[in-house]
């Protein structure tokens, strides 16, 4: 089966799982406990039938359900929700979601480089000198830094940033390029086509973004090192020593490729995490990120804003779903395009 | 004569775990020739791995080469001289499932030991890989070169390993049980084929086995080892007319085939122990029929036994001068065969 075929047969599959997400989405917000058309009146209204009425129909909540769903999953497809019911009460969806988004895909783009290029050669240089002081001192970190919560990382490292000039003797907000608006709150990513602006939109997600992928480093890490010390073991690995292969070449060659196997589903599942699991790092460095608006909307029952986030997160998690099966191929020849 | 390609001398390979020492590999001594098949023989957990891995240089930590010296051509390699003759011992491992990197294909595998030992790159080096290929009986070599490993099967693997060793152009085989995961079919045609390359390349092998049917067909001259040691070494006729040691007897007695009176095949009772300390007792004794008093005092050293030119040694007290004890008429019996 060529690449293409795959693909097209990978994409046809993700339909049911785009639409059964969709569904129960909206399922949870129409049927469920959340009352939107309560929460858009005050107090005083909700008690008044002929402004709840009102609410009602506004938000087209008297509809028969199976009209209102069809009308709502037609409109979602083409990303037509219009406007929000409740959260920034009639802006655009769309613009909404635009305006918060590339926020949190900077965040979650640094959080999972930062793992990547931190937590995977950490672990392969454990591995590689298992049970040496080296080994001990990564493995523990390792340990540690993954037994931090999030919340807790966050406020301790802002602490720590914002008196760096009496901790360190210099200040994090000078050193490099200058953060004129404080060292938490949103990067400015309008200008990140020039250096300047690039560097300054980093190094103000840089604290969240380390502490949102600490727990996928540490993750990364221990499954790196275990995935060297097996693979460095194994026979084929001391026939290529026994061929003569330059230790360069036999740990880069080897060893890495086989020992990347078993980390692609888990730098990938982490990837995931981050799309939706940053609320408490968006709060606590003050950035106005998706996992924020997505709470906002969940709780308040904000069916067209949850809706299209929904489908934003469902799309992308079976995008990465897709970019996972290729790599696997790509690096792995064991694993074919055939088979069911 | 041939000139001597290996000689191991008085090696003991230990190996430093946290409770005890283990002596995996306790003070043997032998040659390997140009041409010449040199058996290594005995029970699962008797040293021959760590034997064959201790030639190639493979022992890692916890292991170590503690006393003893490996020369090849006359240089030294204990002290970490291997990498100079890479290339000139090749292995053949046990299990070929596991031998050959899966990540990349057979012929990439066979062209990285062409370009490390004769230079060949490109174009020229996948014709030789085909040719190498075509040698060791794989069928459609053209096309079965660029295949992965786990497109071929087990037999095949063993082939396409065999065909890596010879890339290195060796002077001296290695083979750890290279036929021992394989079914009979296949096990005949590997040592047919292991048999014709050497007789074109004159290639000293050293064969390890636990089967004393294969050891019977392949080697010239068999050391017989038992926990670390080397119990009996003979030429290969003279060991299997008149095996002296009680435990090469027991070895012979329990081939099925060779014993066809009695209806229960010979057993020796007990297992290999683990040597964890310098011997002071025969290590068989516990096992031994004809175990008497200082067996169980004086570590046995080897005699020579049979005709002068017979080159036939053995170490057992049974047949030392020193004591009285003196071997029953016609040989020990292995125990069992009478008794059932």
């Amino acid at each position: 089966m060529s690449r293409a075929k795959y693909l097209g047969k990978r994409l046809l599959m993700a339909i049911p799982v785009v639409w059964l997400g969709a569904t129960m989405t909206w399922f949870i917000i129409f049927m469920g406990p959340i009352d939107p058309a309560a929460r858009l009146l005050s107090e005083g209204q909700v008690r008044n039938p002929a402004a709840y009425q009102a609410a009602q129909t506004q938000l087209g909540l008297n509809q028969p359900p199976l009209q209102h769903y069809f009308d709502w999953l037609s409109s979602l497809l083409v990303f037509d929700l219009g406007q929000t019911w409740l959260l920034y009460q009639g802006s655009n969806v769309n613009a909404l979601i635009m305006d918060f988004l590339p926020r949190t895909l900077w965040l979650g783009f640094w959080s999972v480089l930062i793992a990547i290029f931190v937590g995977v050669p950490l672990g392969f240089y454990a591995g590689m000198r298992s049970n040496t002081v080296a080994d001990y001192v990564a493995s523990m970190g390792g340990i540690v830094w993954r037994a931090m919560p999030n919340f807790w990382l966050g406020i301790m490292l802002l602490a720590l940033l914002g008196s760096s000039e009496a901790i360190f003797g210099f200040a994090w907000e000078t050193v490099g390029p200058d953060l004129l608006t404080g060292i938490s709150g949103n990067p400015d990513l309008t200008q990140l086509g020039t250096v300047d602006g690039f560097l300054r939109a980093t190094k103000k997600v840089l604290p969240a973004a380390i502490v949102l992928g600490s727990a996928s480093m540490g993750n990364e890490m221990r499954i790196g090192r275990t995935a060297v010390l097996e693979v460095k073991n194994q026979d084929y690995v001391e026939l290529a020593k026994v061929k003569g292969v330059s230790k360069r070449s036999l740990v880069y060659k080897h060893i890495l490729r086989n020992a990347l196997v078993p980390l692609v589903p888990i730098i990938t599942s982490e990837a995931f995490l981050l799309i939706g699991g940053s609320v408490l790092v968006e709060t606590v460095f003050g950035i106005n990120g998706i996992g924020y608006l997505f709470y906002q909307a969940a709780i308040q029952g904000d069916l067209p804003l949850v809706g299209t986030l929904m489908y934003v997160f469902i799309l992308m998690i079976v995008g990465i779903n897709l970019i996972q099966d290729v790599l696997y191929t790509l690096i792995d020849p064991r694993v074919g395009l055939e088979g069911d | 004569m041939s000139e001597t390609l290996l000689e191991v001398e008085n090696l003991r390979t230990v190996f430093h775990t946290d409770k005890e020492t283990i002596h995996a590999v306790d003070g043997v001594s032998f040659d390997v020739s140009e041409g010449e098949t040199v058996g290594l023989v005995g029970e699962s957990g008797s040293g021959k791995s760590v034997t064959a891995r201790s030639v190639l240089g493979l022992v890692d930590d916890p292991g170590v080469i503690e006393e003893g010296s490996i020369r090849f051509r006359g240089d030294e390699l204990v002290g970490g001289n291997w990498d100079q003759h890479r290339g000139d011992i090749a292995i053949v491992f046990q299990d070929p499932m596991n031998s050959l990197n899966p990540v990349y294909t057979v012929g990439n595998q066979i062209k990285e030991a062409l370009r490390i030992h004769q230079g060949l790159r490109g174009s020229e080096a996948t014709e030789k890989a085909v040719e190498l290929l075509e040698d060791v009986g794989i069928p459609d070599a053209a096309r079965r070169v660029s295949e992965y490993p786990h497109q071929f099967s087990g037999g095949m693997r063993q082939r396409a390993v065999i065909a890596i060793a010879l890339a290195c152009d060796p002077e001296l085989l290695v083979c750890d049980e290279p036929t021992t995961a394989l079914d009979v079919t296949i096990q005949a045609q590997i040592l047919e084929l292991l048999d014709d390359l050497q007789r074109e390349e004159d290639l000293g092998v050293l064969f390890i086995t636990h089967d004393m049917g294969v050891i019977e067909e392949t080697a010239d001259r068999v050391n017989v080892m038992y926990a670390g040691e080397f119990v009996e070494s003979a030429p290969v006729d003279e060991l299997f007319e008149e095996p002296r040691h009680p435990y090469t007897r027991g070895l012979l007695a329990s081939i099925p085939g060779r014993n066809a009176e009695g209806d229960r095949l010979p057993t020796i009772e007990g297992e290999v122990p683990t040597s964890t300390s310098e011997p002071t007792s025969c290590r068989f004794a516990p096992r031994c029929d004809y175990a008497f008093g200082a067996c169980e005092e004086v570590h046995p050293g080897r005699v020579r036994v049979g005709d002068v030119d017979t080159d036939h040694e053995v170490a057992c007290l049974l047949y030392d001068d020193t004591f009285e004890e003196t071997p029953p008429e016609g040989g020990v019996e292995a125990h069992g065969g009478e008794s059932a």
